[in-house]
């Protein structure tokens, strides 16, 4: 059954996908970070935080608005630009050149990072093959739109 | 040789004759199990990521009690044992502690050590197999590439020229830096292995990066070091690392810049924490930190202007030589630019350094930069 986006059972969806593949995180090593994805449709937005912890994902849920000194970074984008990233990643099995996090990112373009601490900012970057793993599992995962 | 023993114990008869005593009788000394050491019984704060240095944080052992200023251990005796008469004093430059501890130290080095990878079997070279690129996008990502080896090598020598001169009691700060002279060393590997896989070979070296790279290694404390190599030069280089994972014109570039930029991210995180560190416990060094900061933004700015590494970024901006690729790849690199730089102040302002923008004279420059850039049209972030 698919699971629609933006949703707190799209996350979990993923977690769940990374927890049956834990040789494979454990492999990329320590993820430890908290960070929030803000995901924008019609003037409004749906906020989730995402809390890692040493290989696994720890937990997800939804938020009114994300405190940016409440996590390290927060990864935002239009619905549609979401949506591309991860129709993307089903159809090639992991995000094309042009649909990974960095590139969609750089330049605050599409998707846009924002952070309060150049510190927590970082942490995106030194986990970076840890998190676009996790979003590549949505190659594994049904997902609807809203 | 530098070193001669004080003794000469091949021809000292005391000496050999306790040895072969020990031999004909079975009579053992036995004194080192009167050590006068702490028992201790370490567990694991968390089982899932297993007994870390920070569970080893107890009594004598531990990093927090650590004073300011090590003058009881000189040797290489292991932070905790006892110390005898006789170990040799190995002469550390570095005995105090603000002049090299980070925040957290102890779990950049337990990060670094999961987060290993191996540039011959995690990146899957294979996929290069029958990519074609143009003359001039092969040429400059091998230029890139050769710049980047270049950086890479002086990155490997700096921290690991360190490493002896610290004082033993350090155990986690030169455990990190181990592990990021190993970062580096992989990194040189990746890069030249992807210069040679272009078909292009090596490129030209640059002097002008050089002589940047060379500031990085002369410092005159750790913390000079560290401020030039791991706050402007890593900071600097992980801003071009996500930009050239941006730019990159295949996926396996995508995936090498994505992991050396993982390294990356941590050793600014250690340089960062470390800046904070020394400002809170070491306020008198503020102003020679200034004077560094000053030389090595001079120095970091000419680096990265250097016209092998900026004309390589201009060509795989643009896609090629053509006037409208030209131009188009000016404006993508030029907002790199002064990203990189607007970066760079930001993270000294959050360390505690926030008046530095007034006496920067690369802020002077940035904001030169950024005036220059809004009148050329160019879309700033």
């Amino acid at each position: 059954m698919a699971v629609s986006f933006p949703s707190t059972q799209y996350f979990e969806a993923l977690q769940q996908k990374m927890a049956a593949e834990p040789e494979k995180f454990r492999r990329l090593g320590f993820i430890d970070t908290t960070f929030g994805v803000r995901v924008g449709q019609n003037g409004k937005a749906r906020n989730f935080i995402l809390e890692f912890e040493v290989f696994e994902m720890k937990g997800v849920r939804e938020v009114d608005a994300i405190d940016p000194k409440n996590v390290d970074f927060t990864i935002e984008g239009d619905a549609g630009v979401w949506r591309e990233m991860i129709e993307n990643i089903y159809r090639n099995g992991e995000a094309d050149s042009s649909h990974d996090i960095n590139t969609l990112a750089h330049f605050g373009e599409q998707l846009k990072v924002v952070y309060d601490d150049p510190d927590g900012h970082d942490k995106l970057y030194r986990f970076m093959e840890s998190i676009q793993r996790f979003f590549d599992l949505s190659s594994k995962v049904e997902v609807s739109f809203n | 040789m530098a070193y001669l023993s004080t003794r000469n114990f091949i021809e000292d008869k005391d000496f050999v004759d306790k040895w072969l005593y020990t031999m004909r009788t079975g009579e053992l000394d036995l004194s080192w199990m009167k050590a006068a050491t702490e028992k201790v019984k370490p567990h694991e704060a968390n089982p899932r990521r297993g007994l870390t240095y920070r569970d080893l944080d107890i009594g004598s052992y531990g990093f927090t009690d650590i004073p300011e200023k090590v003058r009881s251990n000189r040797s290489y005796a292991p932070r905790g044992a006892e110390v005898p008469e006789g170990a040799p004093d190995a002469q550390p430059w570095v005995s105090r502690k603000s002049e090299v501890w980070a925040f957290n130290t102890e779990s950049y080095y337990e990060e670094a050590v999961t987060r290993q990878w191996n540039v011959t079997t995690d990146i899957p070279w294979e996929r290069l197999d029958g990519v074609e690129m143009p003359e001039t996008i092969g040429k400059a990502l091998s230029q890139l590439m050769t710049f980047l080896t270049e950086v890479e090598m002086i990155a490997t020598d700096t921290p690991a020229m360190w490493l002896p001169r610290l004082s033993p009691d350090f155990i986690e700060v030169k455990a990190f830096i181990a592990s990021q002279a190993m970062d580096e060393a992989r990194h040189t590997e990746a890069f030249r292995k992807r210069a040679l896989t272009t078909g292009w070979g090596l490129m030209k070296a640059s002097p002008m990066n050089e002589m940047a790279l060379k500031h990085l290694r002369d410092a005159d404390s750790f913390s000079e070091m560290s401020v030039a190599l791991h706050l402007v030069g890593e900071g600097n280089v992980l801003t071009l690392f996500r930009f050239s994972e941006y730019l990159s014109p295949t996926d396996v570039d995508k995936r090498i810049f994505r992991l050396v930029m993982q390294d990356e991210a941590r050793h600014v995180g250690y340089g960062m924490q470390h800046f904070k560190y020394v400002l809170e416990h070491f306020p008198e060094k503020r102003e020679v930190l200034h004077a560094h900061l000053d030389e090595a933004e001079n120095i970091s700015f000419a680096g990265a202007a250097a016209t092998e590494l900026t004309e390589s970024f201009i060509i795989l901006a643009g896609g090629g030589l053509k006037k409208e690729n030209i131009d188009e790849g000016i404006k993508v690199t030029t907002r790199f630019q002064l990203k990189q730089m607007e970066e760079h102040f930001e993270r000294l302002e959050k360390c505690g350094m926030p008046e530095r923008k007034e006496r920067s004279k690369l802020y002077q420059m940035f904001e030169m930069g950024k005036a220059a850039a809004e009148m050329a049209g160019i879309k700033l972030n």
